[in-house]
């Protein structure tokens, strides 16, 4: 199969299910999901053995906006499908696919703790790549988190130990 | 995973080298010698790089994300580089391209050559590790003398390569690979026939072509199962459809296979870099890149040593790239040492671990914190890219 009959049969696998979508490059189709529905568009791709999950990405798009965003790219050969899943900056919370998905609880462990996204129902919310010591509540990838000695004068800098 | 049950031990290993010389935690819960359940905590080596992407150039991102891996650094800015390039709508040109994936080839070998030491290391057999190390330097001059880097070589730029491949380069490496090809032969004899070695590798840690699909394994490691995942065939890039590769597979899934794989895989290496220096397109290194790229989103994939690696790049058409996410492929293929190692005997996990190539520093990224949780006064932006610019 091509890589425009793997999307096509991808994108037919999830079908209405997504409310939209666009091709940002000819290998890739992204579709928007309904954070509720994720799992009813995961489910099919799963059980028709539509490639594999590539990659979990958390995307911060801003305190303006209000939005965060999380990517899920299914990969099989050339082709990519992502589903994008738009939650609130409040309170953002997506079901965890781990169930579908067992080996996917390494990249919502790294979600939860880098963009402070709930993955409902993940089996291991630990931490993953932050030390243990780092502050509760404070999520590195958001974009209105400042990395502290950006923001100093270098001379500062020297004075700490 | 989680919790602790009722009178199952933990056997912590880690974040001491758990396998290679590298730092990570892992929890085995065991009845009696055998495994379970296992977990796994990284970080140890996490430098903030994703977060450090977003506060520097396109141009000096690219040596910032060198740096995530000191084993398939090229591989890294590689990636980054065909995205942003494709991103910006600039192509290199054929030669750099050619430049590019003879590295990225030169790279696997001296990789493949590592990992087969370290895990001869970790069966015990010494003498293995010493010649694989010992040979493995063979590639590790010829990108010496090629780059003059041994490990980072920074020999991308955007839009194109910074070094040449002259006669003299031309004869070393092709000078190089044949007195390699010779080693590589005794070695994949000794992995196949050496009793002793076989008895730790035999049988061992084996994933079926299913349970290595379902996983979602990548690399090499999925290569052994009978899974045909390789994204230098699935997906073409740089000049890999001119001069292709083989793809090379096995069926038994186990240790010994891994071995195996990884070993004809230099094969095919060597003689992927061969056929690229014949047909070495004439022209320039690099083209002009510009300064801002325009707003989008880009997934690149290329196959790294270890499997494939991805990343997502995205840019609202400003200087800085907005995020750019890395996954590399030992993350993607921990699932297969968590799920291989259940129902094995402890002293197998060590062999287990080492059998995917685990890469650390590549899957730890982000933040660098001291004890008090201020971040570490080293990450300095500006004095990094000061030092960039004088070297």
């Amino acid at each position: 199969m091509n890589t425009e009959e793997l999307l096509a049969q991808a994108v037919q696998l999830v079908g209405d299910r997504a409310s939209a979508q666009s091709v940002p490059e000819p290998n890739r189709i992204d579709l928007a999901v309904e954070p509720g529905r994720l799992l009813e568009c995961v489910q099919p791709l799963v059980e028709a053995h539509w490639g594999y999950l590539s990659a979990v990405t958390g995307l911060d798009h801003g305190p303006q906006d209000g939005h965060l965003e999380v990517l899920y790219h299914f990969c099989q050969k050339a082709a990519v499908l992502t589903l994008r899943v738009m939650l609130p900056r409040e309170a953002p919370a997506v079901p965890s696919v781990c169930g579908l998905i067992p080996s996917a609880t390494l990249f919502e462990r790294e979600l939860m703790e880098m963009f402070g996204i709930t993955c409902e129902g993940t089996p291991d919310t630990r931490r993953l790549f932050l030390s243990d010591d780092w502050p509760a509540g404070v999520y590195p990838l958001r974009k209105d988190y400042i990395v502290p000695t950006q923001t100093k004068a270098p001379e500062e800098k020297g004075s700490q130990p | 995973m989680t919790g602790v049950q009722k009178e199952k031990f933990i056997i912590p290993i880690g974040p001491q080298h758990p396998a290679l010389k590298e730092p990570a935690h892992f929890e085995f819960t065991v009845d009696g010698e055998m495994v379970t359940s296992a977990s796994v905590r990284f970080g140890y080596v996490h430098r903030g790089l994703e977060k450090g992407a977003e506060n520097r150039n396109w141009a000096q991102a690219l040596y910032l994300l060198e740096r995530v891996c000191g084993i398939c650094s090229h591989a890294h800015s590689t990636v980054y580089a065909l995205g942003v390039e494709r991103l910006a709508g600039v192509s290199a040109p054929p030669r750099a391209q050619a430049i590019r994936q003879i590295l990225l080839e030169l790279e696997r070998i001296h990789s493949h050559m590592l990992w087969v030491g370290v895990a001869a290391h970790e069966a015990g057999f010494e003498t293995l590790f010493m010649y694989s190390w010992r040979d493995r330097e063979t590639v590790m001059d010829i990108l010496e003398s090629f780059t003059g880097n041994r490990v980072n070589y920074s020999a991308n730029t955007l839009g194109g390569v910074k070094y040449d491949l002259g006669p003299q380069q031309s004869d070393s490496i092709l000078r190089g690979l044949d007195s390699l090809e010779k080693r590589l032969h005794y070695y994949l004899k000794v992995v196949t026939n050496d009793e002793s070695f076989l008895r730790r590798t035999r049988g061992l840690g084996t994933m079926t072509v299913e349970q290595a699909d379902a996983l979602g394994a990548i690399g090499p490691t999925a290569r052994a199962s009978g899974v045909t995942r390789d994204l230098r065939v699935d997906s073409p890039y740089l000049m890999y459809a001119d001069f292709p590769i083989h793809v090379i597979t096995d069926t038994a899934g186990d240790l010994q296979a891994r071995f195996v794989v990884r070993i004809k895989e230099l094969f095919e290496s060597a003689r992927n870099i061969r056929t690229a220096m014949e047909h070495l397109p004439e022209g320039e290194l690099a083209v002009r890149f510009p300064r801002k790229v325009r707003a989008g989103e880009v997934v690149s994939r290329i196959e790294a040593p270890r499997g494939g690696l991805f990343y997502f790049i995205k840019s609202d058409g400003g200087e800085n790239p907005v995020r750019v996410k890395v996954r590399t492929p030992s993350l993607r293929n921990f699932m297969s040492v968590l799920v291989g190692s259940v129902g094995r005997q402890l002293a197998d996990v060590p062999m287990i671990l080492s059998g995917i190539d685990p890469c650390f520093s590549c899957n730890d990224r982000a933040v660098i914190v001291r004890r008090d949780g201020v971040p570490a006064t080293e990450f300095n932006p500006r004095k990094e890219s000061a030092s960039q610019s004088k070297s």
